[in-house]
């Protein structure tokens, strides 16, 4: 708890907290602004799954961008500070100082997802969506989203921490966005396969599309995709903390 | 300047931004091709219609990234250990250190932006386009990089006032946000990040008429010498921070 502690203490004059708030407000100013104009042109959008399925799909470029920025941030300043070697020296072993930078940014990024879920709950309320505020849709969005984004993390973590250079990070992030982009587009067997996809998979909400026109409906959740999630957050938290635990600084 | 510039190449010669610059063009252009192919019924205006594929995320999103990046990374050296009190008391103008740099991250769009129109002709040839190769592209292609231009100038600013390399990324991707929200808006004209989705007709394949085109050609140029001189102020008056 105290490394955790520290972890925080660190980041205090990184602004790193208003660095996500402003990335949070571009995407989510995004999101409602292109639902305001969808339920302007057709009025049967005015539903709480348009919002919360624009939101999922956006997420699917925001979210590898700004986990890689957030992680490469917190990671940057011990290479920079060459302060890694530092705390290697403290009587604090390697993997839990590497698990409470994992446990800080995830804390991060958890705020971050629960401001979006905020934000769509107000936009939708603002709107007037009929049903009420749909609180298990929006835990589900915001567990799902946590899962996906655990992933992506512990890859980031991972790479920030191995390699000095952050372009390696930040690029992989970038290639995180352009696959979350661009996940609809590709079939359900190849989209398993891609941990930056699971941002629409793992959505409460999906789109159907039809001939002339789609409809939203809601989507189960899919435990096998979610345990996939997760076991890749596991695995590459657990690989990425030998590997920097043992590799000389 | 010419001392400046090899010294830039010599800091670049053995970095890997090779890998970067070839990585993400070429899996936009395969996801763009991917897309194509399995829409082809569709898609039937043949070169033009893989064009709309391929440059529509790689020009609207992550051409700009990748230019933070590189501009982010022509600058790290200089933010380790004490390199900038070396480079800011040698015997060279601080302007000629910043055009050094200018230049040294044009050329590497420029050899980005030649790459992707290289695996663009590869990728039409594969999938066996009716119509010989679009040289109307490769015109887009080097307005893509003449808007990059001011957009790098900016961006090395930045780079060079922020010792994070994250920073001048993040920002890169809202003011991509904010430049294609004034696109729609039809304001793009007058937004450094707006000018590459024209310059690149990313979304759109329609000439411009020739007061716009002039506006195209004069925005980005003032854009870019603003950002410029607005960088080489910076490192003309602000303390170098070490360390």
């Amino acid at each position: 708890m105290r490394v955790l502690k520290l972890e925080y203490y660190k980041i205090r004059r990184k602004k790193i907290v208003p660095m996500i708030l402003l990335l949070l407000a571009a995407e989510m100013l995004w999101a409602c602004m292109s639902n305001s104009l969808s339920i302007s042109r057709n009025p049967d959008q005015a539903v709480w799954a348009s919002i919360l399925f624009m939101t999922a799909s956006l997420n699917g470029l925001f979210m590898p961008l700004i986990t890689a920025i957030v992680i490469s941030r917190m990671c940057d300043m011990e290479h920079k500070g060459s302060t890694w070697k530092l705390l290697a020296a403290l009587n604090v072993g390697r993997s839990r100082l590497y698990a409470a930078k994992f446990g800080c940014a995830g804390s991060l990024l958890l705020l971050a997802i629960a401001v979006q879920a905020a934000v769509m709950a107000v936009y939708g309320l603002a709107q007037g969506f009929s049903g009420g505020l749909p609180a298990a849709w929006l835990l589900r969005f915001i567990g799902g989203t946590m899962l996906a984004t655990l992933a992506a993390a512990a890859i980031q973590q991972w790479i920030a921490m191995a390699a000095k250079n952050q372009a390696f990070a930040l690029c992989l992030g970038m290639l995180g966005g352009f696959i979350g982009l661009t996940a609809p587009l590709f079939p359900a067997d190849v989209r398993r396969w891609l941990i930056w996809s699971y941002y629409l998979d793992l959505a409460p909400v999906t789109y159907r599309y039809a001939e002339s026109a789609g409809t939203f409906a809601a989507q189960p959740w899919d435990g096998r995709i979610a345990a996939a999630a997760l076991g890749t957050a596991f695995l590459c938290f657990i690989f990425g903390n030998l590997h920097v635990a043992r590799k000389e600084i | 300047m010419k001392q400046s510039l090899s010294a830039e190449w010599l800091k670049l010669r053995h970095s890997r931004i090779g890998i970067v610059l070839a990585v993400l063009p070429f899996i936009s252009l395969l996801i763009g091709c991917a897309n194509y192919a399995l829409n082809r019924e569709v898609l039937t205006n043949g070169w033009y219609s893989l064009w709309t594929q391929v440059s529509l995320f790689y020009g609207e999103f992550f051409l700009p990234i990748l230019v933070a990046i590189v501009c982010a990374w022509v600058c790290r050296l200089e933010h380790l250990n004490r390199n900038w009190n070396l480079v800011l008391t040698a015997p060279v103008p601080v302007a000629a250190v910043f055009m050094a740099k200018w230049i040294a991250a044009s050329l590497l769009i420029l050899l980005a932006q030649a790459m992707f129109m290289g695996l663009y002709g590869i990728a039409g040839l594969l999938l066996a386009l009716p119509g010989p190769f679009p040289a109307e592209t490769i015109g887009w292609a080097l307005r893509g990089w003449y808007a990059c231009l001011s957009i790098s100038a900016l961006q090395l600013g930045l780079s060079l006032r922020i010792r994070s390399f994250a920073v001048p990324v993040g920002f890169s991707l809202a003011a991509v946000l904010i430049g294609l929200g004034l696109y729609v808006a039809k304001w793009g004209i007058y937004f450094p990040y707006s000018l590459l989705t024209i310059g690149m007709h990313v979304l759109s394949r329609d000439a411009l008429d020739p007061l716009r085109e002039a506006l195209f050609w004069t925005v980005n140029a003032g854009y870019g010498l603003l950002f410029a001189a607005w960088s080489v102020r910076g490192l003309k008056g602000r303390d170098a921070v070490t360390g």
